[in-house]
């Protein structure tokens, strides 16, 4: 097994993998150098060494990067017992709040401690922040900013979360953000509202025992690790044994807890990826990360990489030269690396960007046709658009090129099956008196009739959906002309009738909770043979995610709606409505298909840490590579711990930030990379604008520099 | 290294000449001022001005001038054989565009979500007419002691039903549209208003509409054009890093139609030039003609040339009329500023410098002389009798002029439009393209939108018919097809139950009971074709908007900017239905119609609608407003409706557009308005030496001021007019609908200096 597993590892990685499971080891090194293959076979060495499972830890920074740990975990045989814990800090904060909530719950000020939490989501705790902030918009608050409803209520979450894992009070959001202000001065007020509505929500958590994140985070660190002995030792006696990967994409608290925690541990791994950190809008922080080095007894640093060949390398140093020209000589002055960056690097220029996806198609083919497997192509923007990963699906598809698009998440509302499904719903409960307008109406027939087609769903829609009195009514197949039957048929007819039945006799029985109506609605019709659901997968999958996300909201807001005597079915189908609940379902582990072109968002793609052999960049124009999503409402750096009170955020530092995680970003994708890139331009953009953001420039700079390199208009 | 093959006339190498500081060139009609600044910017290029990290930035006024200003400057570095690889070290921009540049630097500096959205004008004007219907409806009584108190009650609750609410929204626009250019947010005109002792009733009706008006753009995630230059300005203003960068970036900047440049544009490019900077400004202060409603004015470039820091440019020869025509138009311009009739508007027009023609040897001679060519018709016409004879003489002329250009150029849309209708009904041939939108977005749109209107009814007979020739025009070769296409049409318009073609039951096929298979195979394979893309189409339905419109385009459109359009009309229907979840195709069908007018000042497909070319149009009569046709030139071109109406001289007997007959004293509500907002805050505005701005406005003082404004204004769109004409020149006027217009006076005046001069001895 292990030696299976052991092909083709270097002395040094060898030596972690089989050391004793003894001692503190901090593993660094620049991506593609084996630092996660070193800990994910020190995992399994652990495990085949009769180390038990479940005193493993193994700390990551989101659940996406603890994939290939858990997949060395179903390795079959190779753990017996109990199975180590891959967790992230959230993870982690929230398991401990639910197993000490005795302890902490009045230290936190809960006005119920007798009671249980409830845990909120990221939809619920957005949900809750909509009903609190929405009379305060009424009564004038963020008025000078431009923004949708919508990210304001995430933005003012996001500072919550932020604070708590930098570990400061949630009270010194404002002042923080109106401290490093430049800009207009009607901003400040803005902050002030900001911090008014975190006050609010944060009172109102607490009156109701809701713990959002920042609440876990905040209680986690600061009244269970810091002050509650029993939670420490009840840690330090479960895990002794520690590995924790991409620890520069962590918080603050994170690295705090580790600090304190390591003396305990037998053994541990850190494992810190250099230039990463790509996560500082979500709090990383990368700076203190690299200070756990001085707690460990032993440092190795991983400086090889076995994916990047000598061109890439030189590709590499040059762009890092024309994009940090203070930090390194100027081009054209001679490589230090022996590699050809013209080997590394092509690009081709269209006027239209639909013309550029064409000819990102046909390269794609041609490498295809010359044995390239699809799985080892990925096509990268700095930001996805729909329409873009349609179009290019669209086109390789066309072109018999198997492609896949990373979905981060995708609303439930988007889906056509959730509009039938709550469309039915809301005709089964009359009394709510959220009537489908007539044309969801018959997209909601189309998919629930089997080999309905639109025209035919246009016309039983028209004869049979009434409104009366404002409430939706059904009429039966049998009272509509014959004329009507004949061009609907009677086929139709017939299924039409036993949904209209089933409708009728759920309407007038007892009231059920919309989850069970929903399940029950699927299961006893819409799976059943001549139903639109019957072996249609997708649907199922719909139906199950937005019956998982019904649940978490009745289980969250089911009381309070009671109290207040509001039909819970209805206030979850306007917030899905207001777009309030997107009810987004996350794919938390979307599969990488193997045999499929890759569709990502830059990031996206960094984080997955795959290396491949061709990468298309898109989109080189975009500011999107540069510059972080602005945010008005909240500030990553601002609101980090290392950022000193007072001081001022200019646009000279915000030009340095920019940069270095433009640097950041490039070199760690052609560090995931072994053949070539290839850059796909077009002078205006998916809207039809002309964008020179400051990546164009930098390639512009290259090329001018390095007339070798191949490329030209297409 | 500089461009070789041009030999500029002497005036022109004194503005090629430029290289540091600041400079303001007066330019004629015709005297090749784009040319000019163009090659200018393609020198400076070629001479390594600007380095790897900076550009010259060029500020134009119209989409179309950029795209014009781009080909001439790549024009003329590729002739120098420069090249750039991915990015040329030169930009040029309308106002917006530069200042959606400013503010996409940093956009939560002024407040706005990065993905913010920017409303189009139809939008805009949708949303404020809520927000003014909203108000109306709070304070129905508030706008009654306006109204004329002779006004019956019956004609009065009229008024109040149908006029008053158009009043309010022509109100609306000008109010918040002067609070932004003086960056007035609604706060800071809040306190002012609550400072003052005294109210202001149509202030605070004007604050209110704007108040609400800002609310519902937030609420939308959304500003409309005037807020990005406002916010582009506080950038430049808070952030002097963002400024000082911008600074670095553009050391050469390059301004065209400076006449029309606004209080902002102004302060923005100042801003940006800075103390060191390098500005060149060029305008005809003669052709300013887009002041109505904004703080645009040629005061700006007028202030700025006679500055001592500023060297003096000018651009007087022009080779494109014939002396006639160069003498009335410099004639029009000495009588306004000596002769007119009202002082106070005798600084509408300005010399030096005269049109001067272009010096012996010049590769633009300007076209023989004849005086023969100007026709000044002092004929009083009603305004029927005008089209007829226009189009009479048009039709005697074109046949013996197949290879000219004429235009009539007519004061209003609405006039344009009704001698189009005329021409139509006597065959003759025109041209009306200028009167309407960018030609190709609007196809593509057009195309789009017939197809999401069968998918919005798919039961119905004439839209499938619709979509069905929608996709036979993408699809139509030879003569042959043509004649299929038509059947197969008039086939589908009369299919009863559409589905009985498109999904048959087993029982009955609506075609293959027509029996073509036998009859006529090609016609069947046709309609079966059509048949199988209209099921793809129909099974988009379910598919988020974009996905729709993208499928569809992959079927109807081949060249690269119409799929580009499509593909950016896809991505902004998306938008629009994440804005407004419950807006289904049908919806989606009629924003697509809006956003087609009316989202093109970011355009960049305007490749197909760039500047209209009058050359193309040799021996068809090409019908415009005076405002479209500025920049443009014909061989003939007939100015029409010349009368006191459209040109008004400020006689007793003048009306004015702006002053509502059912007003008390007929006074002009939207300037009232403005008046007493600016002079709210005489610190902000602009001082046009005119009146004190300190000074508070007397009653019925903005109406006045309007009216001068606007008389000079139009003085001004006449000289634009006349200048349009190469060798012949067609004056004509009516007496409008009611019979009771008079002849211009400038017109009157014209004509009468005109025979004077042809009597004049020779020489």
């Amino acid at each position: 097994m292990l030696g299976k597993l052991i092909t083709g590892l270097t002395t040094t990685q060898l030596e972690i993998i089989e050391g004793p499971p003894a001692g503190h080891i901090f593993l660094e090194g620049p991506a593609g150098c084996g630092k996660t293959t070193t800990g994910v076979e020190r995992l399994a060495r652990l495990l085949e060494s009769g180390v038990r499972g479940d005193s493993l830890l193994v700390l990551v920074p989101q659940r996406a990067l603890g994939k290939p740990y858990y997949d060395v975990l179903h390795t079959p045989g190779l753990a017996a017992g109990g199975l180590p814990d891959v967790v992230t800090i959230g993870g982690l904060a929230r398991r401990m709040v639910e197993l000490f909530w005795p302890l902490a719950a009045e230290k936190a000020g809960f006005a119920h401690p007798e009671a249980p939490p409830t845990f909120l989501t990221l939809e619920t705790a957005q949900y809750y922040m909509a009903h609190l902030v929405r009379p305060k918009l009424a009564e004038g608050f963020f008025e000078t900013v431009v923004i949708d409803r919508n990210r304001l209520y995430s933005q003012i979450i996001d500072n919550l979360n932020k604070a708590a894992l930098n570990d400061f009070d949630h009270t010194e959001i404002g002042e923080r953000l109106k401290s490093a202000w430049v800009g207009e001065i009607s901003q400040l007020r803005v902050y002030d509202d900001a911090q008014q509505c975190a006050n609010i929500f944060r009172q109102y958590c607490l009156e109701h025992n809701l713990l959002d994140f920042s609440l876990q985070v905040e209680i986690f660190y600061r009244l269970l690790w810091q002050a509650e002995p029993l939670c420490q030792q009840y840690l330090k006696r479960t895990y002794h044994h520690l590995i924790a990967d991409n620890i520069e994409e962590n918080p603050p608290v994170a690295h705090q807890i580790l600090q304190d925690w390591l003396p305990d541990f037998d053994s541990a791994l850190l494992i810190f990826d250099q230039q990463a950190g790509y996560r500082v809008f979500l709090g990383a922080d990368p700076g203190q990360a690299s200070e756990l080095r001085r707690f460990c007894e032993r440092q190795v640093l991983f400086s090889e990489s076995f994916i990047t060949n000598p061109s890439l390398k030189s590709l590499e140093e040059a762009l890092q030269r024309v994009l940090q020209p203070e930090k390194n000589p100027a081009l054209p002055a001679s490589l230090e690396t022996p590699g050809d960056p013209s080997l590394a690097l092509s690009y081709s220029q269209a006027r239209y960007y639909p013309q550029m996806l064409d000819d990102i198609t046909d390269r794609i083919a041609d490498l295809i046709a010359q044995g390239t497997p699809a799985g080892e192509i990925v096509v990268l923007a700095p930001f996805l658009s729909d329409s873009l990963r349609y179009s290019l699906t669209y086109r390789l598809e066309a072109a018999g090129i198997p492609a896949r698009a990373y979905r981060p998440s995708r609303a439930l509302r988007d889906e056509p099956a959730t509009l039938c499904l709550l469309s039915l719903a809301a005709i089964a409960h009359p009394d709510w008196q959220m009537s489908p307008r007539k044309e969801d109406f018959t997209l909601t027939l189309l998919q629930a009739l089997d080999g309905l087609d639109l025209v035919r769903a246009r016309l039983l829609a028209d004869s049979v959906y009434r409104l009366k009195e404002g409430k939706p009514v059904l009429e039966s197949f049998a009272q509509l002309p014959a004329s009507k039957r004949e061009r609907i048929t009677y086929r139709i007819g017939e299924v039409y009738d036993r949904l209209r039945d089933w409708l009728e006799n759920a309407a007038s029985g007892p009231v059920e909770p919309l989850d069970h109506f929903i399940a029950r609605l699927f299961g006893e019709l819409l799976s059943q043979p001549g139903f639109g659901f019957h072996a249609d997968y997708k649907a199922a999958e719909v139906t199950a995610n937005l019956i998982e996300s019904v649940q978490k909201f009745r289980w969250v807001a089911g009381e309070p709606l009671q109290t207040e005597g509001i039909p819970l079915g209805r206030e979850y189908l306007q917030m899905v409505q207001d777009g309030v609940i997107a009810a987004t379902y996350v794919h938390s582990f979307q599969e990488v298909v193997a045999e499929a072109v890759f569709l990502s968002p830059a990031h996206t793609f960094l984080m997955q840490n795959r290396p491949v052999e061709y990468q298309f960049w898109l989109e080189i124009g975009s500011r999107n590579w540069f510059e972080r999503i602005s945010q008005p409402l909240t500030h990553p750096y601002v609101l980090s711990r290392r950022w000193e009170k007072g001081r001022s955020w200019t646009q000279s530092e915000e030009e340095r930030t920019s940069r270095e995680s433009m640097t950041h970003l490039v070199t760690g994708l052609i560090r995931r990379c072994r053949g070539q890139i290839h850059l796909g331009l077009s002078q205006l953009n998916e809207q039809g604008f002309e964008s020179r953001g400051p990546l164009l420039h930098a390639f512009d700079r290259l090329l001018r520099n390095l007339p070798e390199i191949e490329g030209g208009p297409v | 290294m500089t461009t070789a093959s041009f030999s500029p006339r002497l005036k022109q190498k004194e503005v090629l000449a430029f290289r540091r500081g600041r400079m303001g060139v007066s330019a004629v009609p015709g005297s090749g001022k784009t040319w000019t600044l163009s090659l200018l910017a393609a020198n400076l290029l070629l001479e390594n001005r600007v380095t790897e990290d900076q550009e010259v930035l060029v500020v134009t006024l119209t989409n179309s001038a950029v795209d014009n200003f781009v080909h001439r400057v790549d024009g003329f570095l590729k002739e120098s054989g420069r090249k750039h690889i991915l990015v040329p070290n030169y930009r040029v921009r309308t106002l917006h565009g530069l200042a959606h540049d400013i503010v996409r630097e940093r956009p939560s500096l002024v407040g706005l979500a990065e993905s913010f959205s920017i409303i189009d004008e139809r939008a805009a004007a949708g949303i404020r007419s809520e927000v003014a219907r909203a108000w109306l409806l709070t304070h129905p009584d508030e706008l009654d002691e306006y109204l004329d108190p002779t006004l019956d009650e019956s004609r009065a609750a009229w008024v109040l039903r149908e006029k008053i609410p158009e009043l309010l929204d022509e109100i609306a626009l000008s109010f918040i549209r002067t609070a932004k250019d003086l960056r007035l947010t609604p706060e800071i005109l809040r306190q002012r208003l609550d400072e003052i002792p005294f109210s202001l009733p149509l202030v605070e009706m004007g604050w209110n509409i704007y108040h609400d008006y800002q609310r519902a753009l937030a609420y939308r995630g959304a500003v409309d054009f005037d807020d990005l230059i406002r916010l582009a300005l506080i950038a430049l203003n808070e952030d002097k890093e963002l400024l000082q960068g911008l600074r670095n970036r553009w050391p050469y900047i390059l301004e065209d139609e400076a006449q029309d440049s606004s209080q902002l544009q102004e302060q923005i490019l100042t801003l940006l030039v800075g103390e060191d900077g390098n500005w060149v400004r060029v305008g005809d202060p003669n052709q300013a003609i887009y002041e109505t409603f904004t703080t645009a004015s040629p005061e700006h470039l007028r202030r700025f040339m006679a500055s001592p820091f500023v060297q003096k440019g000018e651009l007087p020869n022009s080779g494109r009329s014939t002396q006639s025509i160069i003498w009335l138009a410099n004639r029009l311009v000495k009588w306004v500023m000596e002769e007119h009739p009202l002082a106070d508007v005798r600084d509408a027009l300005v010399s030096p410098p005269e049109i001067e023609p272009t010096p012996p040897g010049d590769p633009q001679p300007n076209p023989p002389d004849n005086p023969r060519g100007i026709h000044l018709i002092g004929t009083k016409f009603t305004a029927a009798d005008e089209i007829v004879q226009v189009v009479k003489s048009l039709g005697k002329w074109l046949p013996d002029h197949p290879d000219h250009t004429v235009a009539i150029l007519a004061p209003t849309n609405k006039r344009a439009f009704e001698f189009t209708d005329a021409l139509k009904n006597h065959g003759l041939p025109y041209n009306d393209s200028l009167l309407r939108s960018s030609s190709s977005t609007r196809t593509t749109a057009g195309m789009l939108g017939n197809v999401l209107n069968y998918l919005a009814n798919p039961d119905s007979a004439s839209r499938l018919a619709r979509a069905l020739e929608v996709w036979q025009r993408t699809n139509e070769d030879d003569s042959q097809e043509k004649e299929a296409n038509k059947q197969s049409l008039a086939l589908v318009r009369k299919c009863r139950q559409v589905e009985d073609y498109l999904w048959p039951r087993h029982s009955y096929d609506w075609l293959e009971e027509l029996e073509l298979q036998s009859t006529n195979p090609p016609l069947y394979e046709h309609l079966e074709s059509f048949r199988q893309i209209v099921r793809r189409w129909l099974g988009t339905v379910l598919l988020p908007i974009d996905q729709i419109v993208l499928t569809l385009s992959q079927d109807l459109f081949k060249t690269p900017t119409d799929l580009a359009i499509a593909h950016k009309l896809a991505v902004l229907l998306r938008q629009a239905s994440e804005l407004k979840p419950d807006w289904r195709l049908a919806e989606l069908t009629q924003e697509l119609a809006i956003i087609a007018r009316n989202e093109r000042r970011f355009l960049g497909f305007s490749e197909d609608d760039t500047g209209f070319d009058p050359e193309r149009y040799r021996g068809v009569v090409v019908v415009a407003t005076m405002h479209k046709a500025k920049g443009l030139e014909w061989d003939r071109v007939y100015l029409v409706s010349v009368n006191n109406y459209d040109f008004p001289t400020g006689m007793p007997y003048d009306q004015f557009i702006s002053e509502k007959w059912y007003l008390q004293e007929r006074v002009n509500l939207e300037a009232e308005t403005r008046a007493q907002l600016t002079a709210l805050f005489p610190e902000r505005q602009i001082d046009t030496g005119r009146r004190d701005p300190r000074q508070w406005p007397e009653p019925g003082e903005a109406t006045a001021g309007s009216r001068l404004d606007y008389i000079r204004e139009r003085l001004r769109l006449l000289y634009v007019g006349i200048t349009r004409a190469r060798q012949e020149l067609v004056i004509t006027w009516n007496t409008g609908q009611k019979g009771n217009l008079q002849p211009a006076v400038p017109f009157l005046a014209l004509s009468e200096l005109w025979e004077e001069h042809l009597h004049e001895p020779a020489g």
